[in-house]
């Protein structure tokens, strides 16, 4: 396999019409570029402005392959700081193309990373630059409504380029997967694209982190991918709880912004025995605070009474981390909830095992719990010790045998 | 045809009321509700395995005959998610008349008393609602656990667990239909361990016969001990042997398994701590203490707090309580 190139590089579009949505936008690009083949740019600069991924970069590699000109790219902050990046650029856009040469295109990307509030400076060089040019000027930004980028705003021609439709990324990323041979249920495509939120960048990357090398891709895939992100959370929040110096610290985690309490209450029961072992003090101590936190939960769900949040959040870090007889630190690996991961491993067994006991209780007149407890022991000494005996019975219950191991395993 | 089920304790479940033995006295009421094509609403409380869903059965059969199954629903208030989705069951069958010359259809709600409060309210509109084209059976372990607006509607019967000797007799009925050969001594061991449940009797009986052609007292200790719940005793033991990684991995393993409920090893954790065989190393005042936390985690529990913590606090508080008793020791 080829060196690893990232596929928003590797698939970037060719043609201005091969960018994904935004064709108001396009429309616009289009226009302002022809007044400059016209010869008579209605303004020198164009600021295409909008969130992330939504293919402003692109589209001026785009323009710069169909028009054949040679583009002269930099990133706007870049230009402020560095001399010889300076120099370089303003030469590219003062010098008039020879005849016979090609045209330029000049690209500034991410114009609002220099900051107005800060280097005034920063915004001269680039406005010295939009007028001193005779070649097209392309400035990205997200944000240029910044007071300050006023007077650089009347300099260009403003084109907004917004956040792209679901259907819009999964046609990209559908077209990615078949030119890389790569097989695809459209679930995954449309979990990526949910993902993303307009963002093809990001969808192109997910896309590319749990495809690459794969000929197929399963739903599985994308498991681990949204796992891996909370895990790398989860990871950190948990051993600052388990190790927090005082109990008074381990509070710090609920500055994270969108804590998931619910699921830090599964890591914890999780990781509390692997941190404090061997204190069986100490296990004791952290189970007993966060089972009283799990009970705080219930009674707030129940009731509906949200102030009881906060002694959740109290009792699954400070109560927590107030374990007595605590052990020195040391470096443990922390796992994923089982709990979690068995549950959604056996699913469909536990399903399939339920349908069964729903036939045999519905057989025997009785509910399916006593199936299991009061029924089920005896039918297994039947089962190993006289399968004659077994068959009969689930003959007569109307159960296969494949059946019937399902509710044993 | 319909094939019999060859569990025996469906095989030899009683069809008709003339066919109940030794529950005389509760048997020849309902017999008289049968003659008169009239009956009130039931409410059936005993033990396990003293027949009570048999009797409703086989009122239900004498009452409309062959074709009892059109005329009566059967429910288990365990099974059925929730109040809503038993109104509603009850609600399309109560709609439809009832076949035949008696009036009304039966509705058999089998554990009743696992019906929370709230849901037994609801439950008593929905009876009242629909009392002129249904009558209800409910069953249950324990009269105390139904409200009292449904038990004074009700017509209350209590079920005795049966007497030795008719149990024996029972059991011996079924060993000669099925020609198994059954010593006195099994059938003494069976009735002690059965504490009155025929159900149960008659499982012990039967996994028993599967094991061997000619079933004694060794076999029924046998079967005994391969259906005791010996991963609970091993998973206090690990606990309170201060292994806590390891009770509380095969604890999980053991429910995901199975398929248990928590409430439900609470209750064998419960049993085999009271239990004799139990050999625990510990005082009775350190039992005492255990018992009591069982307590607190199963209140807990029905609260509706989340299983897995709750048990894991539990065994977490049981190593370190063993741990102390033994460093007093």
């Amino acid at each position: 396999m080829s060196a690893r190139i990232p596929w928003v590089e590797k698939y970037r579009p060719k043609r201005i019409a091969d960018v994904a949505g935004n064709d108001k936008a396009k429309k616009a690009f289009i226009a302002w570029l022809n007044s400059w083949v016209r010869g008579r740019p209605s303004k020198k600069a164009a600021l295409l402005y909008g969130p992330p991924g939504t293919g402003k970069t692109s589209i001026a590699h785009a323009a710069a392959i169909e028009y054949n000109l040679d583009l002269v790219e930099a990133n706007a902050s870049d230009v402020r700081t560095s001399q010889a990046l300076r120099t370089k650029i303003f030469r590219a856009a003062s010098e008039q193309s020879l005849f016979g040469k090609r045209g330029r295109l000049i690209l500034l990307d991410e114009i609002d990373g220099i900051s107005p509030r800060e280097d005034r400076g920063g915004l001269e060089v680039v406005k010295g630059l939009i007028n001193i040019s005779r070649h097209p000027v392309v400035l990205t930004a997200n944000n240029p409504w910044d007071p300050r980028l006023r007077s650089l705003r009347e300099l260009c021609e403003m084109i907004e380029f917004r956040k792209l439709g679901k259907r819009d990324i999964i046609r990209v990323l559908k077209s990615i997967c078949e030119k890389e041979g790569i097989e695809c249920p459209y679930e995954v495509l449309d979990y990526i694209a949910r993902r993303a939120k307009g963002d093809l960048r990001a969808a192109i990357n997910d896309l590319q982190s749990i495809a690459e090398g794969k000929t197929r891709i399963t739903l599985h895939d994308l498991e681990i991918l949204g796992y891996r992100a909370e895990q790398a959370d989860m990871f950190t929040i948990v051993r600052y709880i388990l190790t927090a110096r005082t109990p008074l610290q381990a509070r710090g985690v609920l500055s994270y912004p969108s804590l998931d309490y619910e699921m830090l209450i599964q890591w914890l029961n999780e990781n509390i025995p692997y941190q404090y072992s061997p204190s069986l003090v100490a296990i004791a101590d952290a189970y007993d605070a966060l089972s009283r936190a799990d009970v705080f939960l219930g009674r707030m769900k129940r009731r509906q009474q949200w102030s009881l949040l906060t002694y959740v959040l109290d009792l699954i870090t400070v109560g927590v981390a107030s374990a007595r007889e605590k052990p020195p630190f040391k470096f443990v690996k922390y796992s994923f909830p089982q709990k979690l991961r068995i549950l959604a491993a056996t699913k469909y067994k536990r399903e399939a095992a339920q349908r069964v006991l729903k036939q045999i209780a519905k057989n025997t007149h009785m509910s399916t719990r006593k199936v299991r407890l009061e029924l089920l022991p005896f039918l297994k000494i039947i089962d190993e010790s006289n399968p004659e005996m077994m068959r009969k019975i689930l003959k007569s219950l109307d159960i296969s045998k494949k059946s019937f191991e399902a509710i044993l395993s | 045809m319909l094939m019999g089920i060859e569990l025996w304790t469906e095989k030899y479940r009683p069809r008709t009321l003339d066919e109940i033995v030794n529950q005389e006295e509760i048997v020849s009421r309902l017999k008289e509700f049968v003659k008169e094509k009239n009956v009130p609403h039931l409410l059936f409380v005993g033990p396990p395995g003293t027949g009570k869903t048999t009797a409703a059965l086989c009122l239900a059969h004498d009452l409309y005959g062959e074709h009892w199954r059109d005329n009566t629903l059967e429910l288990n208030a365990s099974d059925e998610r929730g109040i809503d989705v038993i109104r509603t069951r009850i609600k399309d069958y109560a709609r439809t008349i009832p076949l035949g010359e008696v009036p009304f259809k039966l509705i058999i709600l089998d554990e009743a008393d696992n019906m929370t409060s709230d849901a037994q309210q609801a439950l008593r509109r929905t009876m009242e609602l629909f009392s002129r084209s249904t009558r209800f059976i409910l069953i249950a372990n324990y009269a105390s656990k139904i409200i009292e607006p449904i038990q004074s509607r009700c017509a209350v019967f209590r079920f005795q667990p049966l007497p030795k000797e008719a149990a024996k007799d029972r059991l011996r009925y079924i060993a000669q239909n099925e020609g198994v050969k059954v010593t006195e001594e099994a059938l003494e061991a069976i009735w002690v361990e059965s504490e009155g449940d025929l159900r149960k009797a008659i499982n012990i009986l039967q996994a028993a016969a599967a094991l061997r052609k000619e079933v004694t007292e060794e076999v029924v200790y046998e079967v005994l001990g391969k259906i005791s719940p010996k991963e609970v005793r091993e998973i206090i033991k690990l606990a309170i042997a201060g292994k806590f990684l390891e009770a509380r991995d095969r604890l999980r393993s053991y429910m995901y398994s199975y398929g248990l409920s928590v409430v439900d090893v609470l209750k064998m954790m419960h049993k085999e701590l009271l239990s004799a065989k139990l050999d625990l190393n510990i005082d009775e005042y350190t039992r005492a203490e255990l018992l009591d936390l069982i307590g607190e985690i199963n209140f807990r529990l029905v609260e509706g707090s989340d299983d897995e913590i709750q048990l894991n606090a539990l065994l977490a508080k049981f190593a370190l309580i063993g741990s102390k008793s033994r460093r007093t020791a």
